[in-house]
């Protein structure tokens, strides 16, 4: 295997939803929360295959939005059970895309930054 | 808010968790004691620091299979280690030879210095039991190649290299090898000398059970790594050039004493329990959850067939989950503790063909008891089980 070239990082792109210019990374979460609204996230709902928003995922989405903007940053674990009164597999099956790419992200939050995909190797290949 | 009452912590190839209770009493006491600068003043209390510093020098000295005691560097962590040898030893237009299981602490480096102009490099790839075959280094190999460098046993599926063949290929075609011993130190015997190494770089708080924050090199007399740090050593003060000999050559400024004094006490206790018998427990474990998790039918398991020359690490994936969701719930609703992702070496998950979106690793550690690993088991077949 040759060496890798280099990395190609997924660009963040703007989109309009509702007349207003909403910036997201290449992921498609958004880069600044505050731009979260209800209803950006009954657009980015229905985009993701969530035909009629439910109460629970509404509240689910509601108490992460609270608490980001209280704290500052996204509840651990243990805050989102006892914040929702649901397990985290409860969670997980909640949204299309589970936890990371359903609830976080149709939720406003920031890409969550740890040991995964935030770019790409672009791998030149034998 | 309330936690989980019990913690089952299945990370511990990031590092090893809880460390012996001896290791940070011995910390807090030295440091109470004669926590001053070590190498630096002449009254006794730094005299007794540095005779520490020494003795624990000498202890990895002869831990490694090495021959020179003062040719142990203490850094930060191996990430640092590796940065001091790799940026110590490059020259323009040189070619460096690794491989595509390595961490991002040789990735990054490789291809920061690829892409500035300075030098050119390949990567040997692994087969499908994650073993690199020697001949393929071989092969590799250029007249301008500098250094090979091998990452001795995989953060991400647990393979063990054979670094004596590599060491032997690398002999024959007199390029110095450089192993990463991250992951192995303190759970396979190293041997510098018979195997051939001329570097190895280390971390303290994995399986040779130190705190954080301390970790380093040790350089065979084979090769001379050049100064790329620059500041006090303690000695030669008059002189405004660095000082080139080692220790001093290749550590600036006051070390980590806290760090060194817990990862000698932490070596003491790998000693004790002695290196196979650790490995053998937490392969033993690692079997056991092999077991559990193939029975599940949702769970993917990637990487080796076999324990073989292998640490106590398992890579799965759920194929239609998020790795991080995974490791969410079982956090979240099993109170247990794995690393999901790439974890940190994108090439190796390339060559899984977990890329991009990386996996979920067990790693067990010298605490996790069957019991543990039962409740992990316990934990999969629920989550996997609607999948």
């Amino acid at each position: 295997m040759n060496a890798p070239e280099g990395k190609t990082i997924k660009a963040p792109y703007t989109r309009n939803i509702g007349g207003v210019n909403i910036l997201f990374n290449g992921e498609g979460f958004f880069i600044n929360p505050s731009q979260w609204t209800d209803d950006v996230f009954e657009v980015l709902a229905h985009e993701a295959g969530v035909a009629e928003i439910s109460d629970e995922q509404r509240m689910a989405v509601h108490f992460i939005r609270k608490f980001y903007d209280e704290q500052g940053k996204a509840p651990l674990n243990h805050h989102l059970k006892v914040g929702t009164n649901m397990s985290i597999a409860q969670l997980e099956v909640l949204f299309p895309g589970g936890i990371k790419y359903g609830l976080r992200r149709l939720g406003g939050l920031p890409d969550p930054k740890g040991c995964r995909k935030a770019v790409g190797w672009n791998v030149k290949r034998d | 808010m309330e936690r989980q009452e019990r913690l089952i912590y299945l990370d511990n190839a990031a590092t090893v968790f809880p460390k012996p209770a001896r290791v940070l009493n011995k910390m807090m006491e030295t440091y109470q004691s004669f926590g001053v600068s070590p190498g630096r003043g002449g009254y006794d209390l730094a005299v007794e620091a540095s005779d520490l510093v020494m003795d624990v020098r000498e202890h990895l000295c002869g831990f490694f299979g090495s021959d020179d005691s003062e040719r142990v560097i203490f850094a930060a962590n191996a990430s640092d280690a590796l940065n001091l040898i790799i940026q110590g030893m490059i020259e323009p237009g040189c070619h460096v030879v690794s491989s595509q299981l390595e961490h991002n602490s040789v990735l990054r480096q490789l291809h920061h210095f690829q892409k500035a102009g300075i030098i050119s490099y390949d990567l040997v790839g692994f087969d499908g039991q994650g073993c690199i075959n020697p001949d393929d280094i071989a092969r590799t190999i250029k007249p301008t190649t500098k250094m090979v460098i091998i990452n001795h046993a995989s953060n991400v599926i647990g393979t063990i290299q054979d670094a004596q063949s590599i060491g032997n290929v690398c002999r024959e075609y007199g390029v110095p090898l450089i192993l990463d011993v991250a992951q192995s130190a303190g759970l396979v015997p190293i041997d510098m000398h018979q195997w051939g190494v001329s570097a190895l770089a280390f971390t303290g708080h994995k399986s040779l059970l130190g705190p954080h924050g301390i970790g380093g090199a040790v350089i065979a007399k084979d090769i001379d790594i050049r100064i790329t740090r620059f500041g006090g050593t303690g000695v030669d003060s008059e002189s405004l050039e660095h000082t080139p000999t080692y220790p001093h050559r290749l550590e600036t400024g006051t070390l980590n004493f806290l760090g060194v004094v817990g990862l000698g006490e932490g070596l003491a206790c790998v000693e004790e329990a002695g290196i196979d018998a650790v490995r053998n427990k937490e392969v033993a474990l690692a079997q056991r959850l092999e077991k559990g998790l193939s029975e599940i039918p949702a769970v993917q398991i990637h990487g080796p067939s076999t324990w073989k020359n292998r640490l106590a690490i398992l890579m799965i994936s759920i194929p239609n989950m998020v790795p991080e969701d995974v490791g969410a719930i079982l956090d979240g609703d099993y109170g247990i503790a794995v690393r999901t992702g790439l974890h940190c070496a994108p090439l190796a998950h390339e060559g899984l063909k977990t890329f991009p979106r990386g996996g979920v690793r067990f790693s067990i550690g010298p605490s996790n008891t069957s019991e543990d690993i039962d409740a992990a088991v316990s934990a999969m077949n629920e989550i996997g089980r609607n999948k």
